[in-house]
Protein backbone atom coordinates (compact mmCIF):
# COMPACT_ATOMS: atom_id res chain seq x y z
CA UNK A 1 0.00 0.00 0.00
CA UNK A 2 1.40 3.55 -1.43
CA UNK A 3 1.30 6.39 1.41
CA UNK A 4 -1.48 8.37 -1.05
CA UNK A 5 -4.31 5.45 -0.12
CA UNK A 6 -4.02 6.72 3.42
CA UNK A 7 -5.77 9.93 2.93
CA UNK A 8 -8.62 10.57 4.49
CA UNK A 9 -11.51 12.46 2.34
CA UNK A 10 -14.64 14.05 4.55
CA UNK A 11 -17.24 14.20 1.93
CA UNK A 12 -20.39 16.15 2.16
CA UNK A 13 -23.19 15.23 -0.42
CA UNK A 14 -26.65 16.56 -1.12
CA UNK A 15 -29.07 13.92 -0.47
CA UNK A 16 -30.55 14.43 -4.32
CA UNK A 17 -27.26 12.37 -5.76
CA UNK A 18 -27.90 9.49 -7.39
CA UNK A 19 -28.12 6.31 -4.99
CA UNK A 20 -26.69 8.49 -1.70
CA UNK A 21 -29.17 5.92 0.54
CA UNK A 22 -27.90 5.35 4.12
CA UNK A 23 -27.55 2.33 2.57
CA UNK A 24 -24.99 3.83 -0.30
CA UNK A 25 -23.17 5.84 2.56
CA UNK A 26 -22.73 2.45 4.02
CA UNK A 27 -21.23 0.60 1.50
CA UNK A 28 -18.99 3.23 -0.05
CA UNK A 29 -17.55 3.41 3.75
CA UNK A 30 -16.99 0.49 4.45
CA UNK A 31 -15.43 -0.47 0.77
CA UNK A 32 -12.91 2.54 1.65
CA UNK A 33 -11.75 1.29 4.61
CA UNK A 34 -13.57 4.73 6.31
CA UNK A 35 -10.65 6.54 4.71
CA UNK A 36 -13.89 8.54 2.66
CA UNK A 37 -15.80 9.53 5.54
CA UNK A 38 -19.76 10.39 4.19
CA UNK A 39 -21.81 13.07 5.93
CA UNK A 40 -25.55 13.62 3.73
CA UNK A 41 -26.93 17.00 3.77
CA UNK A 42 -31.04 17.83 3.28
CA UNK A 43 -29.35 20.56 0.44
CA UNK A 44 -25.79 21.60 -0.03
CA UNK A 45 -26.94 24.91 1.03
CA UNK A 46 -27.33 23.42 4.49
CA UNK A 47 -23.31 23.48 4.36
CA UNK A 48 -20.95 25.83 6.51
CA UNK A 49 -17.60 26.57 5.99
CA UNK A 50 -16.89 25.40 9.76
CA UNK A 51 -18.18 22.19 8.50
CA UNK A 52 -15.47 21.78 5.96
CA UNK A 53 -13.10 23.46 8.78
CA UNK A 54 -13.84 20.90 11.63
CA UNK A 55 -13.41 17.88 9.46
CA UNK A 56 -9.96 19.89 8.05
CA UNK A 57 -9.19 20.06 11.94
CA UNK A 58 -10.18 16.85 13.18
CA UNK A 59 -9.81 14.12 10.81
CA UNK A 60 -9.92 14.86 7.47
CA UNK A 61 -6.69 15.59 4.56
CA UNK A 62 -9.72 17.41 2.00
CA UNK A 63 -13.08 17.92 2.32
CA UNK A 64 -15.10 18.20 -0.04
CA UNK A 65 -18.79 18.74 -1.36
CA UNK A 66 -21.05 17.56 -3.63
CA UNK A 67 -23.87 19.06 -4.73
CA UNK A 68 -27.06 18.62 -7.56
CA UNK A 69 -26.30 19.97 -10.97
CA UNK A 70 -27.07 24.01 -11.52
CA UNK A 71 -30.58 24.89 -11.96
CA UNK A 72 -31.36 21.56 -10.51
CA UNK A 73 -31.48 22.61 -7.15
CA UNK A 74 -34.99 21.49 -4.90
CA UNK A 75 -34.54 24.85 -2.66
CA UNK A 76 -33.45 26.89 -5.96
CA UNK A 77 -30.49 28.13 -5.15
CA UNK A 78 -28.71 25.60 -2.39
CA UNK A 79 -26.28 24.34 -4.50
CA UNK A 80 -25.13 28.20 -5.90
CA UNK A 81 -24.59 29.28 -1.48
CA UNK A 82 -22.61 26.58 -1.10
CA UNK A 83 -20.41 26.98 -3.93
CA UNK A 84 -19.64 30.80 -2.47
CA UNK A 85 -19.52 28.85 1.09
CA UNK A 86 -16.58 26.43 -0.40
CA UNK A 87 -15.19 29.63 -1.76
CA UNK A 88 -15.26 31.54 1.24
CA UNK A 89 -12.95 28.09 3.08
CA UNK A 90 -10.90 28.03 0.63
CA UNK A 91 -10.06 31.63 0.93
CA UNK A 92 -9.38 31.12 4.81
CA UNK A 93 -7.22 27.71 4.31
CA UNK A 94 -5.02 29.61 2.14
CA UNK A 95 -5.01 32.38 4.77
CA UNK A 96 -3.46 29.43 7.27
CA UNK A 97 -0.61 28.16 4.57
CA UNK A 98 -3.03 25.23 3.42
CA UNK A 99 -3.56 24.30 0.03
CA UNK A 100 -6.72 25.47 -1.07
CA UNK A 101 -6.99 22.28 -3.01
CA UNK A 102 -7.69 20.56 0.26
CA UNK A 103 -11.02 21.82 0.39
CA UNK A 104 -13.25 21.51 -3.31
CA UNK A 105 -16.92 21.45 -4.77
CA UNK A 106 -17.97 19.00 -7.05
CA UNK A 107 -21.50 19.62 -9.44
CA UNK A 108 -23.43 16.78 -10.62
CA UNK A 109 -24.25 16.80 -14.58
CA UNK A 110 -27.65 17.17 -15.43
CA UNK A 111 -26.35 15.33 -18.84
CA UNK A 112 -24.17 12.87 -17.28
CA UNK A 113 -25.10 12.07 -13.98
CA UNK A 114 -22.96 10.19 -11.58
CA UNK A 115 -23.76 8.02 -8.49
CA UNK A 116 -22.45 9.18 -5.09
CA UNK A 117 -19.64 6.04 -5.28
CA UNK A 118 -18.44 7.44 -8.38
CA UNK A 119 -17.80 10.76 -7.59
CA UNK A 120 -16.12 9.15 -4.41
CA UNK A 121 -14.16 7.29 -6.21
CA UNK A 122 -13.10 10.02 -8.58
CA UNK A 123 -12.66 12.89 -5.46
CA UNK A 124 -10.32 10.13 -3.15
CA UNK A 125 -8.24 9.25 -6.53
CA UNK A 126 -7.66 13.01 -6.73
CA UNK A 127 -7.15 13.74 -3.43
CA UNK A 128 -4.72 10.82 -2.64
CA UNK A 129 -2.29 12.66 -5.06
CA UNK A 130 -1.88 15.35 -2.25
CA UNK A 131 0.82 14.95 0.94
CA UNK A 132 -0.67 14.34 4.20
CA UNK A 133 -2.16 17.22 5.46
CA UNK A 134 -0.21 19.34 8.01
CA UNK A 135 -2.87 20.43 9.71
CA UNK A 136 -3.44 16.85 11.20
CA UNK A 137 -0.48 17.09 12.58
CA UNK A 138 -1.79 17.08 16.29
CA UNK A 139 0.61 17.92 19.19
CA UNK A 140 1.30 15.65 22.21
CA UNK A 141 -0.17 17.82 24.32
CA UNK A 142 -3.15 19.59 22.30
CA UNK A 143 -6.37 19.57 23.71
CA UNK A 144 -9.60 20.82 22.87
CA UNK A 145 -12.38 21.66 24.74
CA UNK A 146 -14.70 24.33 23.30
CA UNK A 147 -17.49 25.45 26.36
CA UNK A 148 -20.11 24.76 23.63
CA UNK A 149 -19.19 21.89 21.35
CA UNK A 150 -22.01 21.78 18.87
CA UNK A 151 -22.66 19.39 16.42
CA UNK A 152 -23.00 21.66 13.29
CA UNK A 153 -24.38 19.37 11.34
CA UNK B 1 -26.45 47.21 13.66
CA UNK B 2 -22.83 47.54 14.26
CA UNK B 3 -21.07 46.14 11.32
CA UNK B 4 -17.90 44.79 11.51
CA UNK B 5 -15.11 42.80 9.26
CA UNK B 6 -12.03 40.10 10.24
CA UNK B 7 -9.14 41.06 10.35
CA UNK B 8 -6.62 39.43 8.13
CA UNK B 9 -5.49 36.02 9.56
CA UNK B 10 -1.88 37.30 9.38
CA UNK B 11 -2.78 40.26 11.65
CA UNK B 12 -4.24 38.00 13.80
CA UNK B 13 -1.59 35.62 14.52
CA UNK B 14 0.95 38.39 14.43
CA UNK B 15 -1.09 39.84 17.83
CA UNK B 16 -1.45 36.25 19.27
CA UNK B 17 2.00 35.69 19.17
CA UNK B 18 3.23 35.64 22.28
CA UNK B 19 0.35 33.77 23.76
CA UNK B 20 0.02 30.29 24.75
CA UNK B 21 -3.63 29.82 25.86
CA UNK B 22 -6.06 31.51 24.09
CA UNK B 23 -9.76 31.95 24.63
CA UNK B 24 -11.88 33.50 21.45
CA UNK B 25 -14.66 35.00 22.28
CA UNK B 26 -17.63 35.11 20.01
CA UNK B 27 -20.57 38.04 20.65
CA UNK B 28 -24.17 36.95 19.62
CA UNK B 29 -25.60 40.16 18.72
CA UNK B 30 -24.48 43.04 16.12
CA UNK B 31 -21.62 40.86 14.80
CA UNK B 32 -23.07 37.75 14.82
CA UNK B 33 -26.26 39.49 12.55
CA UNK B 34 -23.50 40.80 9.94
CA UNK B 35 -21.57 37.49 10.17
CA UNK B 36 -18.35 38.92 11.64
CA UNK B 37 -18.20 37.23 15.16
CA UNK B 38 -20.95 34.99 16.24
CA UNK B 39 -21.20 31.79 17.49
CA UNK B 40 -20.48 30.33 13.76
CA UNK B 41 -17.64 32.75 12.87
CA UNK B 42 -15.58 31.97 16.33
CA UNK B 43 -16.15 28.39 15.81
CA UNK B 44 -14.19 29.08 12.31
CA UNK B 45 -11.54 31.45 13.66
CA UNK B 46 -10.82 29.22 16.18
CA UNK B 47 -10.42 26.13 13.91
CA UNK B 48 -8.26 27.71 11.53
CA UNK B 49 -6.15 29.56 14.47
CA UNK B 50 -5.72 25.39 15.98
CA UNK B 51 -4.92 24.42 12.16
CA UNK B 52 -2.22 27.33 11.43
CA UNK B 53 -0.37 26.74 14.83
CA UNK B 54 -0.09 22.83 13.59
CA UNK B 55 0.85 23.69 10.62
CA UNK B 56 3.57 26.20 11.68
CA UNK B 57 4.88 23.95 14.60
CA UNK B 58 3.75 26.30 18.03
CA UNK B 59 2.08 24.96 20.89
CA UNK B 60 -0.91 27.18 21.58
CA UNK B 61 -4.17 25.81 23.52
CA UNK B 62 -7.29 28.09 21.28
CA UNK B 63 -10.75 27.54 23.79
CA UNK B 64 -13.77 29.17 22.16
CA UNK B 65 -16.84 30.54 23.67
CA UNK B 66 -19.24 32.74 22.81
CA UNK B 67 -21.48 35.01 25.15
CA UNK B 68 -24.64 36.75 24.06
CA UNK B 69 -23.57 40.20 24.05
CA UNK B 70 -19.68 41.23 24.92
CA UNK B 71 -20.82 45.17 25.85
CA UNK B 72 -22.71 44.74 28.46
CA UNK B 73 -21.48 43.73 31.57
CA UNK B 74 -24.26 40.73 33.00
CA UNK B 75 -23.43 38.92 29.97
CA UNK B 76 -19.52 38.75 29.96
CA UNK B 77 -19.90 37.68 33.77
CA UNK B 78 -19.83 33.86 33.35
CA UNK B 79 -16.30 34.33 31.98
CA UNK B 80 -15.14 34.68 35.58
CA UNK B 81 -14.61 30.88 36.15
CA UNK B 82 -12.77 30.13 33.18
CA UNK B 83 -10.54 33.66 32.37
CA UNK B 84 -8.20 32.49 34.41
CA UNK B 85 -6.93 29.85 32.46
CA UNK B 86 -5.95 31.77 29.43
CA UNK B 87 -2.90 34.25 28.59
CA UNK B 88 -5.10 36.30 25.96
CA UNK B 89 -8.56 36.57 24.65
CA UNK B 90 -9.07 36.92 21.36
CA UNK B 91 -12.71 39.15 21.50
CA UNK B 92 -14.85 38.58 17.93
CA UNK B 93 -17.35 41.75 19.70
CA UNK B 94 -16.98 44.83 18.50
CA UNK B 95 -14.84 47.91 19.63
CA UNK B 96 -17.37 48.28 22.52
CA UNK B 97 -17.24 44.73 23.07
CA UNK B 98 -13.87 44.38 23.46
CA UNK B 99 -13.13 47.14 25.64
CA UNK B 100 -15.91 46.35 27.72
CA UNK B 101 -14.42 42.99 28.22
CA UNK B 102 -10.94 44.79 28.68
CA UNK B 103 -12.31 46.64 31.48
CA UNK B 104 -13.88 43.42 33.28
CA UNK B 105 -10.17 42.00 33.23
CA UNK B 106 -7.76 44.06 33.48
CA UNK B 107 -5.16 41.36 34.21
CA UNK B 108 -5.38 39.89 31.09
CA UNK B 109 -4.70 41.60 27.46
CA UNK B 110 -8.21 41.18 25.30
CA UNK B 111 -7.48 41.32 21.26
CA UNK B 112 -9.42 42.88 18.71
CA UNK B 113 -9.94 40.27 15.98
CA UNK B 114 -12.24 42.63 13.79
CA UNK B 115 -12.25 45.85 12.35
CA UNK B 116 -15.40 47.53 13.67
CA UNK B 117 -16.70 49.73 10.80
CA UNK B 118 -20.00 51.25 10.93
CA UNK B 119 -24.07 51.48 12.31
CA UNK B 120 -25.29 49.56 9.29
CA UNK B 121 -28.86 48.79 7.50
CA UNK B 122 -29.02 45.01 5.95
CA UNK B 123 -30.03 45.53 2.63
CA UNK B 124 -29.85 42.13 1.58
CA UNK B 125 -28.30 39.04 2.87
CA UNK B 126 -24.27 39.22 3.28
CA UNK B 127 -25.02 43.39 2.14
CA UNK B 128 -24.73 45.98 4.45
CA UNK B 129 -24.67 49.72 4.35
CA UNK B 130 -23.72 52.88 6.11
CA UNK B 131 -26.94 54.80 6.29
CA UNK B 132 -26.16 56.85 9.57
CA UNK B 133 -23.50 58.65 11.33
CA UNK B 134 -24.69 58.37 14.40
CA UNK B 135 -23.84 62.67 14.51
CA UNK B 136 -26.26 62.91 17.85
CA UNK B 137 -28.62 65.61 16.51
CA UNK B 138 -30.52 63.94 13.44
CA UNK B 139 -31.82 66.06 11.09
CA UNK B 140 -33.68 63.03 8.86
CA UNK B 141 -37.09 65.51 9.18
CA UNK B 142 -35.61 68.02 7.17
CA UNK B 143 -34.06 66.00 4.22
CA UNK B 144 -37.10 63.69 3.48
CA UNK B 145 -35.83 60.64 5.85
CA UNK B 146 -32.36 61.12 3.75
CA UNK B 147 -29.21 61.58 5.60
CA UNK B 148 -26.96 63.90 3.24
CA UNK B 149 -23.87 63.40 5.86
CA UNK B 150 -23.83 59.57 5.75
CA UNK B 151 -24.94 59.32 2.13
CA UNK B 152 -23.59 62.08 -0.02
CA UNK B 153 -19.93 61.42 -0.73
CA UNK B 154 -19.66 65.55 -0.12
CA UNK B 155 -21.74 65.48 2.96
CA UNK B 156 -23.04 68.93 1.78
CA UNK B 157 -26.16 70.20 3.38
CA UNK B 158 -27.01 72.56 1.18
CA UNK B 159 -27.35 70.36 -1.89
CA UNK B 160 -27.54 69.44 -4.66
CA UNK B 161 -23.87 70.09 -6.07
CA UNK B 162 -24.90 69.78 -9.35
CA UNK B 163 -22.30 66.79 -10.37
CA UNK B 164 -24.59 63.66 -10.56
CA UNK B 165 -25.54 62.37 -13.65
CA UNK B 166 -28.58 60.05 -14.02
CA UNK B 167 -29.09 60.18 -10.18
CA UNK B 168 -25.91 58.70 -9.79
CA UNK B 169 -22.98 60.54 -7.61
CA UNK B 170 -20.38 62.13 -9.52
CA UNK B 171 -17.64 60.72 -7.12
CA UNK B 172 -19.14 57.12 -6.41
CA UNK B 173 -20.88 56.09 -9.69
CA UNK B 174 -21.79 53.03 -7.61
CA UNK B 175 -23.94 54.99 -5.58
CA UNK B 176 -27.18 56.93 -6.21
CA UNK B 177 -26.69 60.51 -5.56
CA UNK B 178 -28.22 61.19 -2.15
CA UNK B 179 -29.20 64.74 -2.80
CA UNK B 180 -31.50 63.48 -5.66
CA UNK B 181 -33.32 60.96 -3.53
CA UNK B 182 -33.83 64.08 -1.11
CA UNK B 183 -35.67 66.08 -3.61
CA UNK B 184 -37.65 63.07 -4.89
CA UNK B 185 -38.65 62.17 -1.61
CA UNK B 186 -39.40 65.81 -0.58
CA UNK B 187 -41.49 66.37 -3.75
CA UNK B 188 -43.38 63.04 -3.49
CA UNK B 189 -44.61 64.46 0.06
CA UNK B 190 -44.97 67.89 -1.49
CA UNK B 191 -42.38 69.73 0.84
CA UNK B 192 -39.93 70.92 -1.47
CA UNK B 193 -39.56 73.88 0.56
CA UNK B 194 -37.80 72.55 3.40
CA UNK B 195 -34.84 73.09 0.99
CA UNK B 196 -35.36 76.57 0.72
CA UNK B 197 -33.90 76.88 4.22
CA UNK B 198 -29.87 77.44 4.64
CA UNK B 199 -29.04 74.87 6.94
CA UNK B 200 -25.31 75.77 8.84
CA UNK B 201 -22.47 74.08 9.36
CA UNK B 202 -22.64 70.88 11.22
CA UNK B 203 -22.08 71.22 15.43
CA UNK B 204 -19.93 68.09 15.03
CA UNK B 205 -19.22 68.33 18.37
CA UNK B 206 -22.32 66.28 19.37
CA UNK B 207 -20.27 63.65 17.62
CA UNK B 208 -16.78 63.80 18.65
CA UNK B 209 -14.13 65.79 19.65
CA UNK B 210 -15.58 66.56 23.47
CA UNK B 211 -14.47 63.01 24.25
CA UNK B 212 -16.64 59.85 24.31
CA UNK B 213 -20.24 60.41 24.39
CA UNK B 214 -22.17 58.97 27.22
CA UNK B 215 -25.93 58.86 27.70
CA UNK B 216 -27.37 59.16 31.39
CA UNK B 217 -30.80 58.32 32.00
CA UNK B 218 -31.98 57.89 35.82
CA UNK B 219 -35.11 56.94 35.03
CA UNK B 220 -33.05 53.75 33.67
CA UNK B 221 -31.02 53.08 36.54
CA UNK B 222 -31.13 51.06 39.83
Amino acid sequence: MTDSRKRTLALFYCRNVPESSETHRQAIEKAHSEQIRLFPLPCSGRLEPVHLLRALEEMADAAYLITCPEGVCRYFEGNLRAKRRVERTREMILSIGLEPERVGIVIGSKEVPKTLAQHAAEIFDKISQMGPSPALKRPANETFACEKRRDWL
Amino acid sequence: MITAEQKPMDEIRGMLAPYKRVLALGCGSCVAECAAGGEKETAMLASALRMAARIHDEEVLIHEKTVDRQCVEEFILPLDDMIGEYDAVLSLGCGAGVQAVSEMYQEIPIIPALNTEFLGETKDQGYWVENCLGCGDCMLYYFGGICPLARCSKQILNGPCGGSVDGRCEVNPDIPCAWQLIIDRLTQFGELHRLEEIYPPKNWARKQGSGPRKIIREDQQT
